[in-house]
């Protein structure tokens, strides 16, 4: 029924095998010991690409639903959480980024807030005792709380 | 002949092997139990672990084979007792085994699907033991040319056989085969798409692309499901665990045909459970459904499947450890593990890697008798894993992913890069893709590049040698009989069965 998701997609597709071939056109190549080169390889790709994605022009295929709204912006956030956790994972440290994201993906994942709350500071220190003691992990501490340990 | 069994079986009974193998049984249960993530899923969150353990190679590939076979027992619960497969492999385990479980027979239909795993792994297991020597010394035969010719045979039935949109399967798999070719040329130490970033230099490192591809792409999946259908069907009682004797007799015809059909179906490069489990129901279907009661409970109908599937699942080990070539999605994800350190899949893995080959093969056969062990008198524990709640389970799916990537890199470009990599492969999931071509294409691509490369410098750049062997002829003309046969099949279908339903 919806057909423009697959038609939207193979332009894409187009578009980035384009993107390939160009990129693969103007490898400076200084010597290659083989007939081939590095170069043929991602063209033949490109190219089959572009033929592959004027066929999904022409027969698109149903596809699902995307999501809108409400849902959406959840999704958006959830991503941004995601890049959040990456971004203090060192700097704040394991334990405190990961209790932070851990309640802020429980609620957003439906669980009351007391809940959200309970459960993703026991799952990073849960979490942080197991990989710390039973697998020997050394996760990252934290920027700020090494001082308060004392320098070492 | 056997002397690699033995050895393996040297190798498999060290106390530190035997308690990996357990380990991979238990977490693999456990981690294709948990709701919607399955076999494929279990895998590429726990694969890290094998590696911040520290392990060496053949003790790494027991784990994860334990995974592997683990989430494949597992992968059934959530599908007969919540009627929500894991992934494409389970779907046909839903049709009977929760109609089952309405019915008040969870329980036995656990048991019952046990079993038949059991079976099912049992006969792949011997049929690996007894071809995968011999296809190796075939294996040995083959130069660039013919892997070249075998890739593509690969990538043919692949998309005549995986998921039910040929095209995107195409399309996934040469996406797959393009991200392969980031980084440093080999050949002339050309940096290709690598956009001046030094990250990318080496190439787009599996771990990441695995962890990536399927774990952070599954937490925006299952927001989506969280936020749609707000809560989870109600869970059926398990009631009586074992499944009587008698049942299992009944169903003995349906479970050996099954794991035939789903051996042979594993061995077939590219396709995996999903369509060793629909082969295997509908033939089943066809021979016993007498009373047309297939699709209500029927107990030959959810046994088929799942002996099936656990029976393609030690097939597809088949071309993995002879030739290289992944027999399905899972196996591409334990075939890149083992590149990881530095074993170069391919036939003379069998010669050169007897330790881990035989290892591997010998782990599955312990592994195999410990997964029932497991599952049978512990079905009700592992189900009670279902019920740990959405919002509980996302973050610890996030934070294996996030501690997975960081272990092995300790670098936050990686982590980035793996974020990026999610949203890419969340796209192509609501595009309609599936992941496995995707995983195939990007483990293969490289190997396929340098094959052609290697072929053509033997020739001198003529594209003729390609096709000069009898083998690789062979491997062309079966390339073009399973990308045309579904066309033909379906049209003979059309014409001799107007009713048939499609599965």
């Amino acid at each position: 029924m919806n057909l423009a998701a697959d038609r939207i997609l193979s332009l894409l597709l187009l578009g980035l095998a384009a993107f390939i071939a160009v990129q693969a056109w103007h490898l400076d190549v200084p010597f290659s010991y083989d007939p081939v080169g590095p170069k043929a390889f991602p063209l033949i790709l490109s190219a089959l690409l572009a033929i592959l994605a004027v066929v999904l022009f022409v027969r698109p295929g149903p596809s699902g639903q995307w999501p809108s709204g409400a849902l959406l912006l959840r999704l958006l956030f959830t991503l941004v959480l995601l890049f959040v956790y990456a971004a203090l994972f060192v700097d704040l440290g394991f334990l405190a980024t990961t209790a932070i994201v851990s309640v802020a993906i429980a609620w957003l994942f439906g669980a009351t807030p007391l809940k959200a709350l309970i459960g993703g500071v026991l799952l990073a220190a849960g979490s942080y005792l197991l990989f710390t003691y039973a697998l020997g992990i050394s996760l990252p501490t934290g920027s700020w709380i090494e001082p308060l340990l004392g320098a070492n | 002949m056997f002397d690699f069994l033995i050895q393996g079986f040297g190798v498999a009974l060290t106390p530190l092997n035997l308690g990996l193998a357990f380990l991979g049984a238990l977490l693999g249960t456990l981690f294709g139990a948990l709701p919607g993530i399955g076999p494929i899923n279990g895998i590429a969150i726990l694969m890290p672990l094998a590696y911040t353990l520290g392990l060496p190679a053949e003790s790494s590939l027991i784990l994860l084979a334990g995974i592997y076979t683990g989430s494949e027992y597992g992968g059934r619960m959530s599908s007969i007792l919540l009627n929500v497969p894991g992934d494409a492999g389970a779907v046909m385990t839903t049709l009977d085994g929760h109609p089952l479980a309405k019915k008040g027979l969870a329980g036995p239909a656990l048991g019952l699907s046990a079993v038949s795993s059991f079976i099912g792994a049992t006969v792949a297991i011997l049929g690996l033991t007894l071809f995968a020597p011999l296809l190796a010394i075939v294996a040995v035969k083959f130069g660039p040319a013919e892997f070249f010719a075998l890739m593509i045979f690969a990538f043919a039935s692949m998309s005549a056989m995986m998921g039910k949109d040929p095209l995107k399967t195409l399309i996934g798999a040469v996406l797959g085969v393009l991200i392969s070719t980031v980084g440093v040329d080999s050949g002339t130490g050309v940096l290709r798409f690598t956009f001046d970033m030094p990250e990318l230099y080496d190439g787009i490192d599996f771990v990441v692309m695995i962890i990536g591809l399927f774990a952070v792409s599954e937490i925006l999946l299952m927001l989506e499901h969280a936020f749609r259908h707000d809560q989870d069907g109600e869970m059926a009682p398990i009631g009586r665990v074992m499944v009587k004797l008698s049942e299992v007799l009944h169903c003995k015809w349906a479970i050996l045909r099954s794991s035939v059909i789903g051996f042979v179906i594993g061995i077939l490069p590219g396709t995996g459970a999903s369509v060793a489990s629909a082969v295997a129901y509908t033939t089943e279907k066809r021979i016993s459904d007498h009373d047309n009661s297939f699709g209500t409970g029927n107990m030959r109908g959810l046994a088929a499947p799942e002996a099936a599937n656990n029976a393609s699942a030690a097939g597809s080990f088949v071309p993995m450890l002879t030739l290289g070539i992944p027999g399905s999605g899972t196996t591409a994800i334990l075939l890149g593990a083992l590149m990881l350190y530095n074993i170069n899949p391919g036939p003379m893995m069998f010669r050169e890697q007897p330790v881990v080959v035989g290892g591997l093969i010998a782990s599955l056969y312990i592994g195999n008798v410990m997964l029932l062990l497991l599952n049978l008198p512990l079905a009700g524990v592992f189900a009670r894993v279902l019920q740990v709640p959405r919002w509980l389970l996302v973050p610890s799916v996030a934070i294996l992913a996030f501690v997975g990537v960081y272990q092995l890199h300790s670098d936050l470009m990686a982590i980035y890069l793996m974020l990026v990599i999610g949203v890419f492969g969340y796209l192509l999931r609501k595009f309609g893709f599936s992941l496995a071509p995707v995983v195939l294409g990007f483990v293969l691509g490289g190997l396929m590049e340098e094959n052609l490369r290697r072929a053509l410098s033997i020739s001198g750049g003529d594209a003729a040698i390609l096709w000069q062997s009898g083998l690789s002829i062979g491997l062309w003309v079966a390339a073009a009989l399973v990308a045309f046969l579904p066309l033909v099949a379906g049209k003979l279908k059309a014409k001799f069965l107007p009713a048939a339903k499609a599965p």
